[in-house]
């Protein structure tokens, strides 16, 4: 406890020095807290929109059918996979899909569009689909009384066909077994918006889907969602070892371009705030030097009396690291409410983005325990390093030199 | 008596060209356990760059230093810190006492580099001040102990890690002459008492009189060495 107490004291000896230089570094754990709780809540909320938007937190699909897909790349072991995802404590919610191209037809209009046939119970558990109705209503899986299947369709095909809801849709496609599939449906919901990544979609009950692509009982893809979303590359692993034969993928794959856009920035961010703590640093580095200085006789005298290098470097580091963690902590104290602020609140943007039918227009924060406990594990280090070179300067002083006779 | 000083042909030289200055030449002495020895002589003598190199804060230019037949010479870093922590205590002219540290904790502190437990090491610090006659003073710090008092607690500091050989460097040379003359005194009582072999340099004609032995260097030369009360 003793060298604790001469820590203390010695960082107490010049006082207003000692308050500034941790104001500086409160200051330094404080922006950066801040910066790394806007940067990842921010990018959480993108991942979030996209995620739950039609991604999921993985996907599981036929081969390469993800790279490549073809209407014949299908997963025919529905069942043992369904029975898998029902059963396993980290699924939240799964969905099967099909998809497929196609040619859709309104009045005199045609246009590309993508079938997606999706399971009107399921799919609400894993995406926002509900919530992007914009027209109408959410389909069922039930033809109406004239015997048409509903149809929900992009907001993009619904201009560019001049459609709305009630009217009707022709669908040209080709079968799975090379026959040539069309049908006609009614548009019981337009989704989305003219931007949005389905704003070319059209949305099939998961049955009819299967029945118009001649694919059976089969589907594309399975969506699912992790009950802890930073874990889910680790349910991908998890799935993909009990499942061989299809290739599961985390989100991170399946939007590989996205990924590393958003790591690159993270990583520039990154970046740009060790570098504002490494100059934050300098004048810590520059208090601690200046304090070895002034205590030059008494690193002598101590050294003297026996005390080794090491002990007067070690000294050094725990008055360094103490300053720093009496810092952190006042700066942690400041910031938490901020953060908790942004994070629950948020700040409203003046403009909003819409990111594919949702609307962003709130800049949150991101409160974990990452977002505490990164920062204060970063400036920590650069403190112990930053203490070193002091620490060595007291550990080479001659006591001969240092108490200033011969 | 055990031989626990022996210098060999010491010397030490500072400076260069015209600026050299032989603080010590080819000096060869030898201290017993239990000696209360006074090294004398004029400013610029050699005494302090002596009581240094016998201390192993300074390495001689050629000579050989044992203390309890140790060659310090030839030691360095932590084995010469570890060497001085436990067989070598200091009293330095102007205290040197650790300014943020109370008396109590400047006599601990050398304790807790020798890794005494802290039960041993508060006990010893109170053993300490009675010693030195500073009972009920341990918890002021140095700035608030009279010039006196903060020698004394220079020499319970200087006892507290049970050294072979204790090295005072004019230790009554910024006391008053009743001061000094006393503090002398406890060292002597210590010396007595315990067996402790003291160094001490001084020029006080006063505090020479209390040394069993005198040696009395000039321009680093030993021009006597004197035993007065054995």
């Amino acid at each position: 406890m003793l060298i604790f107490k001469l820590a203390i004291r010695n960082i107490l000896r010049q006082r207003r020095r000692s308050v500034l230089t941790g104001l500086s570094m409160a200051g330094g754990y404080m922006l950066f807290v801040f910066s790394i709780s806007l940067l990842e809540g921010s990018w959480s909320n993108v991942v979030d929109i996209f995620t739950l938007d039609q991604t999921g937190h993985v996907q599981i699909h036929k081969d390469d059918y993800a790279k490549r897909p073809k209407i014949y790349k299908t997963i025919a072991d529905n069942a043992a996979v369904e029975t898998l995802l029902n059963g396993h404590s980290e699924v939240s919610g799964w969905a099967p899909r099909a998809y497929s191209p196609a040619l859709a037809y309104g009045g005199d209009k045609t246009s590309v569009a993508q079938i997606m046939g999706i399971d009107v119970t399921l799919e609400p558990t894993v995406t926002r689909i509900k919530q992007k109705v914009s027209e109408g209503t959410y389909f069922d899986d039930q033809p109406d009384a004239d015997g048409y299947f509903k149809a929900m369709i992009g907001r993009g095909l619904a201009n560019k066909l001049n459609l709305a809801v009630n009217d009707e849709i022709v669908l040209i496609s080709a079968g799975a077994d090379g026959s040539i599939a069309n049908d006609v449906f009614v548009i019981s919901a337009i989704v989305g918006n003219a931007a949005s990544f389905d704003r070319f979609g059209v949305f099939l009950p998961l049955a009819v889907a299967q029945e118009f692509l001649a694919i059976g009982g089969d589907v594309h893809e399975y969506a699912l969602l992790s009950r802890d979303k930073h874990d889910n590359e680790r349910l991908a692993k998890d799935l993909q070892a009990v499942l061989p034969m299809l290739k599961v993928s985390p989100w991170q794959e399946i939007e590989a371009t996205f990924y590393r856009t958003m790591q690159s920035d993270k990583q520039g961010n990154y970046f740009t705030m060790g570098l504002i703590v490494f100059i934050v640093f300098i004048g810590v580095l520059n208090t601690v030097l200046m304090s070895v200085l002034e205590r030059t006789k008494e690193f002598g005298v101590l050294k003297s009396i026996g005390c080794r290098p090491s002990e007067l470097v070690k000294l050094i580091f725990i008055e360094t690291v103490m300053l720093a963690t009496a810092s952190i902590l006042v700066g942690l104290v400041l910031i938490v409410p901020v953060i908790m602020w942004f994070t629950e609140v948020g700040l409203k943007l003046d403009l909003a983005v819409d990111m594919g039918g949702v609307v962003f227009d709130t800049m949150k924060g991101d409160f974990s325990a990452y977002v505490i406990l990164m920062p204060m594990g970063f400036m920590l280090a650069t403190a112990a390093v930053i203490s070193l070179p002091p620490g060595l300067r007291a550990a080479r002083i001659l006591p001969r030199e240092a108490m200033g006779s011969h | 008596m055990k031989t626990v000083i022996e210098t060999k042909n010491l010397a030490r030289v500072f400076g260069a060209g015209e600026t050299r200055v032989t603080a010590l030449d080819h000096v060869s002495i030898t201290v017993k356990q239990g000696e209360f020895t006074a090294i004398t002589g004029p400013s610029g003598s050699g005494k302090t760059t002596l009581l240094q190199l016998i201390g192993g804060l300074d390495e001689p230019d050629s000579g050989d230093v044992l203390l309890s037949g140790a060659n310090i010479a030839q030691m360095s870093g932590a084995k010469l810190s570890d060497f001085r922590r436990d067989h070598i205590g200091f009293i330095f002219q102007s205290y040197n006492l650790i300014p943020v540290l109370s008396a109590e904790e400047n006599i601990e502190y050398i304790m807790l580099l020798q890794g005494v437990p802290e039960k041993a090491r508060k006990s010893r610090v109170r053993e300490m001040l009675a010693l030195v006659g500073l009972e009920g003073l341990g918890d002021r710090r140095p700035s608030n102990l009279s010039g006196g008092q903060q020698q004394r607690v220079a020499v319970a500091r200087a006892m507290a890690s049970k050294p072979d050989i204790i090295l005072a460097d004019e230790p009554t040379a910024n006391l008053d002459s009743a001061t000094g003359i006393a503090l002398l005194e406890v060292m002597r009582d210590l010396n007595q008492q315990m067996n402790m072999t003291f160094v001490f340099s001084t020029h006080d004609y006063k505090i020479m009189d209390r040394a069993d032995r005198l040696i009395h260097l000039e321009d680093g030369v030993v021009q006597l060495d004197e035993f007065r009360n054995s």
